[in-house]
């Protein structure tokens, strides 16, 4: 993990770089701000969401340095020389990932509001585990919250995603 | 949800970190952040520093050093998971960190970091109060070397002195004939839990007599407990369902769990002895043996 | 009855819904994703008690900081002669003098006792924490038998703490129980739940100076309700607030009726300041703020002849209502829903709504329905072990045999819903199954291993099932606090489509005669146009946040105008663009609102045939129009025009009608469900391993989209059935106010929700179809909390847990109390 020592007053900003979704970004924090909200206010990708105050809901899972990490839970001063992934990263101008596609077409989202979190942790999952079991998928998205799906359509989606990627030339997909 | 105001430093090396800490008075270690966070974002815990040592490659590896395996601060708990070691030799620990949170949180959640937390309703203290794990510990004054049971002093409250970093967690290898397993009872799966019970049995060369036995539990007192009454029983006394049963009856003693949303206190003690039976019945299986209705 | 199964849908499902794409590629505009430049940011603070008296707000430490721009309080709400918190009064309740922000009192822990306004987000916790208040706290209320006493008010204008009361009562109840044979009792209840949306609360207001006007984005599930209640809030003529959602992260009631007061405190802060205004609530603040649900008990008697027939129920409901909400009619549909399902010749049952010292209680996913369904399903399964017959035999002696008060024009659908269930579920390898499991127990005792089968099943005929004996036992005395039904006229049918005799709905001509007719909660507003190549756009008052209507609207029109679905798009979620509007939720806006669509498109079919059949002589009844080219089936003289012809004969360039469908009465999904559970009866623990629902919603139009309802509702009813309790100590304080705290199920409780589709069209709707939003959740509690029972039984004989949630604690101590 690369990254220079930073040292960073409390009432001060501090600059940060940070490759996401394959651009190089900067910008500038206080110590205490969370990743999710430097994606967020400061960069403006309103993709990954805060649903929670606790590190419970997974909403604003993220893709740190090929682990799934919730960004919440995370300071972007932490993060400074990190890789990072976000929804707004997965498709490829205007293909669609191939989970992206396994979630429209298996309905594994409704309100969309958890769905962002959902394709990151469903990636590495799949990433890690080509072809998990049921029990391996549920496990693996334990902490990404639904209220909307009751996960039935969810785990379909992951299974699918699972198929067509095992099924693909994935290159540049991994 | 936005924590307060904090100085914050990532130091490039353990004496750098050691000094920071050493003149910040009020600064607090972040290692994984999976349990400070959560605490600083509501504003429960407000360190005026925060020294990150997540950066500091080399506190992550885990080595075969002879008698005991050493286990980098740094090693995350997905990692341990992951360790084929461990699992084969210290499967508790597996078991532990498999019910650590969620993937996310254990993607990024330190053994150190839990270790220093200090909550007794965790997974790892427990686990490792009954590996009989040492703490190993850096500071100013040079480094020394803390046994499980001394570290944990209190609830969020350990050994570990102000400028003092946790370098590495040193599990002691288990007799041949042993067998561990930690089980732990929670509403959901990632919810900390109401019960949680670790325990190692090593068995004599007759295949059923109990050479050793460990029972630790969280959740029921300021810090993990060891629950002595229970191991001193199985001691000497074959392993079986019913000298299991008996154990488990005394494993409550010293323990005092609380009354909260999440379980009763009576519900809590309960629950001890039906984990400490299971547990029993888990470790000893693992040991290689099926006894007399033992092996559940 | 005869009944069809499943219909046939006409316009092909469409693999995948509009709204995804922008869902999936993080292009969702949920309200806190939004900026306007130069925004400030709202915060709250929040009683620390739950009954206390304000002495004093201390905001001087705040003035000097950099940060601060202003604050309000509830005497600076008085002073700009804000209106109070509104409360709907149906059915009647007891008004409560509610504030935005606290005078004088605060009544539950996390009220609004001031509002503060900052430049920068994260300054806002720090400006807070600096806000000191002087509190003087008072006894308070924080159980419903606190609340009976009547020690201390809640409200001190109130005689005593009740919010409402209604009672039904027809027949003799007393003598009838007295004399039956089979008579069981049971105390059963749900503790306190709520909605939990992913999307906390959020709200972004800028007050235009220059016009005078508010745009307002709000997480609402109906712009034109918040913009009817900041408009009598505010005391500012409701054409001068622009109310918007564009997406929204679910709301499940808690974003619906509720007045809460953040929106209007925006309002009111960028009125103030000229500056736009954002707030975004916390999840803490969401679980102290957001109206909660069920916190509902029934002291329920049941008495049945001797073949198991009811002849009479008696049932005391308490519900606690927190501070009391802007809409409570959720314990009375629970009464409703409890006496509508079964013929019951005898009735005597009195409900009290308590006020209590805890936030105000809303509607949360079925709204009083799934407590009903509950107390009567529950009821019924404890009958039918008292008997000694099957649970869903006890079911089929007892269906009411036509529809009733709260019936739709569908025929009850009950009978086959019940075979279905056997059938789906395979019932009988079931009872075999849970036979060889429990025998196992018994001989090896619980271990890990060896775990208890228990099944559970529940029923509800859906509106079109309820019925109401008063009428035909004449012995009937009116209840107070009777519910007002909807006087609709006509029946919509959506099989008669064109037909020449078809009633009219109640609806106004588009071209503008006659007063605009008012919507209430069951009726919904639409607007179609059609434009000359044939695109359709469709403005609807519904207001989807993953039901979907985005995609099935759309499939409406489609079918209707024979425009092909890429070309048709939705409009809603926004007060400019979309004139009048209900919302969704209550299962409303496929059924209700689809019915407006539906309404809307055929207007526009009748004006364009009426166009052509001018031209060249054909009949109108015998023309249809598809990707914008009409056809006819008759023979014509003269070619058919185009539509570019029709129009440019019409004068216009785009023909668009209005819709204000009134239903002529609700029409809900009715639904059979069997649950599963392995019960470790050592800890106590539950794990759902079954799960089938058979369910009626009439014509489906998205079978994707309805099963996904039917999912996500099950699971609701899972999780408040095992884990979900908003617990309080003895002062009033939350003690679950994080998702740590206040548990939600996570993918590992779920599991595979089997759904199977039996049924008829509603004859009420005109799409056919019957509202199955909230179903999985009204049928689901019984049918789990009847498997938890059926497992207790062969671990305890005489074990019982009657309250959800049925913890692992509860069902150790249920099992503990019995010897």
């Amino acid at each position: 993990m690369s990254g220079k020592n930073v040292k960073a007053k409390a009432s001060g900003l501090t600059e940060v770089f940070m490759k996401i979704n394959g651009r190089e970004y900067r910008g500038e924090v206080e110590p205490r701000t969370l990743l999710v909200y430097f994606l967020r206010d400061e960069l403006n990708l309103t993709g990954t969401h805060v649903g929670c105050d606790t590190g419970h809901c997974g909403a604003c899972t993220v893709v740190m340095d090929g682990k799934a990490v919730k960004s919440c839970m995370v300071l972007a001063v932490r993060a400074e020389g990190a890789e990072i992934l976000t929804v707004e990263g997965l498709a490829d101008d205007d293909r669609l990932h191939p989970v992206q596609v396994a979630f429209t077409e298996n309905h594994g989202l409704q309100c969309g509001f958890c769905t962002a979190g959902l394709l990151l942790s469903t990636l590495t999952l799949l990433r890690r585990n080509p072809h998990p079991t049921e029990e391996e998928i549920r496990r693996g998205i334990e902490g990404n919250l639904c209220r909307c799906t009751g996960y039935v359509n969810v785990v379909k989606s992951i299974r699918a995603a699972a198929d067509s990627m095992a099924k693909q030339e994935v290159k540049g997909w991994s | 949800m936005i924590p307060r105001r904090f100085d914050y430093y990532s130091p490039g090396s353990l004496q750098e970190a050691i000094q920071l800490l050493r003149q910040n008075g009020e600064a607090k270690v972040l290692a994984g952040g999976q349990s400070l966070l959560p605490l600083m974002k509501l504003r429960l815990a407000a360190p005026r520093a925060l020294v990150d040592i997540s950066k500091l490659a080399d506190l992550s590896y885990v080595r075969d050093e002879g008698d005991y395996l050493a286990i980098g601060a740094l090693v995350t708990h997905d990692a341990v998971e992951h360790n084929g070691t461990i699992k084969d030799r210290f499967t508790l620990m597996s078991d532990a960190v498999a019910r650590i949170g969620d993937q996310q949180v254990r993607n990024l959640g330190t053994i150190g970091g839990s270790v220093c937390h200090g909550d007794p309703a965790a997974d790892l203290p427990t686990a490792l109060l009954v590996a009989e794990a040492r703490f190993a510990l850096e500071g100013e004054g040079g480094k020394r070397i803390v046994p499980a049971r001394e570290f944990f002093v209190d609830i969020f409250t350990t050994a570990i002195g102000h400028d003092e970093i946790l370098t590495e967690v040193q599990v002691p290898h288990l007799p041949p004939g042993s067998g561990s397993a930690y089980i732990k009872h929670s509403l959901r799966e990632s919810d900390f839990a109401v019960a949680n019970v670790g325990t190692v049995v090593t068995v004599e060369g007759d295949g059923k007599t109990c050479k050793e036995a460990r029972v630790g539990f969280g959740s029921a007192g300021p810090t993990p407990l060891r629950a002595a009454s229970a191991e001193q029983y199985l001691r000497g006394r074959p392993l079986d369902k019913e000298t299991i049963a008996e154990a488990a009856e005394r494993a409550t003693e010293g323990a005092n769990p609380p009354s909260d949303v999440r379980g009763s206190r009576e519900y809590r003690l309960k629950m001890i002895k039906v984990l400490t039976q299971r547990s029993l019945g888990l470790a000893l299986s693992r040991a290689g043996l099926t006894g007399s209705g033992a092996e559940r | 009855m005869e009944l069809s199964v499943i219909l046939e849908q006409t316009v092909d499902e469409p693999k995948g819904r509009v709204e995804d794409r922008r869902l999936l590629t993080g292009k969702g505009r949920f309200v806190d994703d939004l900026k306007i430049e130069g925004q400030a940011y709202m915060g709250i603070v929040r009683s620390m008690y739950a009954h206390a008296r304000i002495k004093r707000i201390d905001l001087s430490t705040l003035r000097s900081s950099p940060d601060f721009i202003a604050a309000l309080t509830g005497e600076d709400l008085l002073t700009e002669g804000v209106a109070t918190v509104s409360q709907n009064q149906w059915p009647p309740q007891k008004p409560a003098k509610r504030y935005h922000l606290a005078v004088g009192k605060v009544r539950f822990v996390g009220e609004p006792v001031a509002a503060i306004l900052v430049r920068r987000k994260n300054a806002l916790e720090d400006l807070i924490e600096q806000v000191g208040v002087d509190y003087e706290p008072l006894p308070a209320v924080t159980t419903i038998e606190e609340s009976k006493k009547g020690t201390t008010l809640v409200f001190e204008d109130w005689r005593d703490n009740v919010s409402q009361s209604a009672d039904q009562k027809w027949g003799r109840a007393e003598s009838a129980i007295a004399s039956a044979p089979n008579v069981i009792r049971a105390k059963l209840g749900i503790a306190r739940q709520e909605s939990a949306p992913l999307e906390p609360h959020s709200v972004l207001a800028r007050y235009d100076r220059g016009r005078d006007l508010y745009e307002v984005f709000a997480t609402v599930q109906s712009v034109h309700g918040l913009r009817e209640q900041l408009s009598s809030e505010l005391q500012v003529p409701e054409e001068k607030f622009h109310v918007k959602v564009m997406d929204m992260g679910g709301g499940f009631g808690s974003k619906g009726a509720q007045s809460y007061p953040e929106p209007l405190l925006a309002c009111l802060f960028s009125r103030r300041t000229g500056l736009p205004v954002k707030w975004t609530a916390t999840r803490t603040e969401e679980f102290l703020e957001a109206a909660t649900g069920r916190d509902e008990y029934c002291d329920i008697t049941l008495a049945c002849d001797k073949e198991g027939r009811v002849v009479a129920l008696k049932a005391n409901l308490e519900c606690d209502a927190g501070v009391t909400g802007t809409q409570n009619h959720m314990s009375q549909l629970s009464m409703w829903t409890m006496l509508g399902g079964y013929r019951i010749p005898n009735v005597d049952v009195q409900l009290r709504v308590y006020a209590t010292n805890k936030m105000p209680m809303g509607p949360v996913r079925g709204a009083g329905a799934p407590e009903g369904t509950y107390f009567i399903e529950r009821a019924m399964t404890i009958m039918a072990e008292k008997i000694g017959i099957d649970p869903l035999e006890l079911r089929r002696r007892n269906l009411a045999p036509r529809p009733g008060q709260w019936g739709g024009g569908g025929p009850a659908p009950g009978m086959e819903l019940i075979d279905a269930l056997v059938k789906e579920s395979r019932y009988q390898e079931l009872l075999k199954w849970k036979s060889e499991v429990n025998s196992r127990f018994a001989r090896q005792g619980p271990s890990k291993s060896n775990v208890v089968v228990g099944l559970g099943v529940s029923f509800r005929g859906g509106a079109g099932g309820d019925f109401d004996w008063s009428e035909e036992s004449g012995e009937s005395e009116s209840g107070s606090g009777q519910w007002p039904t909807s006087e609709g006229e006509g029946a919509g049918d959506w099989r008669r489509s064109e037909a020449e005799d078809a009633p009219s709905p109640s609806w106004v001509d588009s071209r503008g005669e006659g007063d605009t007719p008012t919507l209430d909660f069951t009726s919904e507003y639409a607007r179609v146009t059609l434009d000359r190549s044939g695109r359709a756009t469709v403005y609807t008052g519904s207001s989807p946040h993953g039901q979907g209507e985005e995609t099935s609207f759309a499939q409406l029109a489609s079918e209707e105008l024979g425009t092909p679905l890429g070309d048709v798009s939705v409009v809603w979620g926004d007060t400019d663009l979309v004139p009048a509007g209900i919302g969704t939720f209550g299962s409303r806006s496929a059924a209700t609102g689809g019915s407006a669509v539906v309404d809307a498109c055929r207007k526009i079919k009748s004006q364009l045939f009426g166009g052509v059949a001018t031209i060249t002589g054909v009949d109108a009844k015998f023309l249809s129009i598809r990707k914008g080219r009409f056809s006819s089936s008759a023979q014509t003289q003269k070619p058919l025009p185009t539509l570019a012809d029709v129009m440019e004969m019409m004068g216009v360039t785009e023909v668009s009608t209005e819709s204000y469908f009134r239903l002529s009465s609700l029409d809900y999904a009715g639904g059979a469900h069997l649950c599963a559970i392995t019960l470790d009866p050592e800890l106590g623990a539950v794990k759902v391993v079954k799960y089938v629902v058979v369910e009626d919603c009439g014509r489906i139009i998205n079978k994707t989209i309805v099963e996904g309802q039917l999912h996500g509702g099950v699971l609701h009813a899972i999780g408040g059935s095992l884990f979900e309790k908003l617990a309080y100590d003895d002062q009033g304080n939350l003690l679950t106010s994080t998702m740590m705290d206040y548990c939600i199920p996570t993918a590992l409780d779920s599991l595979e929700v089997e759904v199977f589709h039996r049924g008829s069209p509603s004859t009420a709707t005109l799409d056919g179809v019957k509202g199955v939003g909230e179903s999985g959740t009204n049928v689901g509690y019984a049918a789990v909390m009847n498997a938890i029972n059926d497992a207790l039984a062969q671990v305890r004989p005489g074990a019982r847990i009657d309250v959800a949630p049925a913890t692992p604690d509860a069902i150790s101590a249920a099992i503990a109390a019995v010897g």
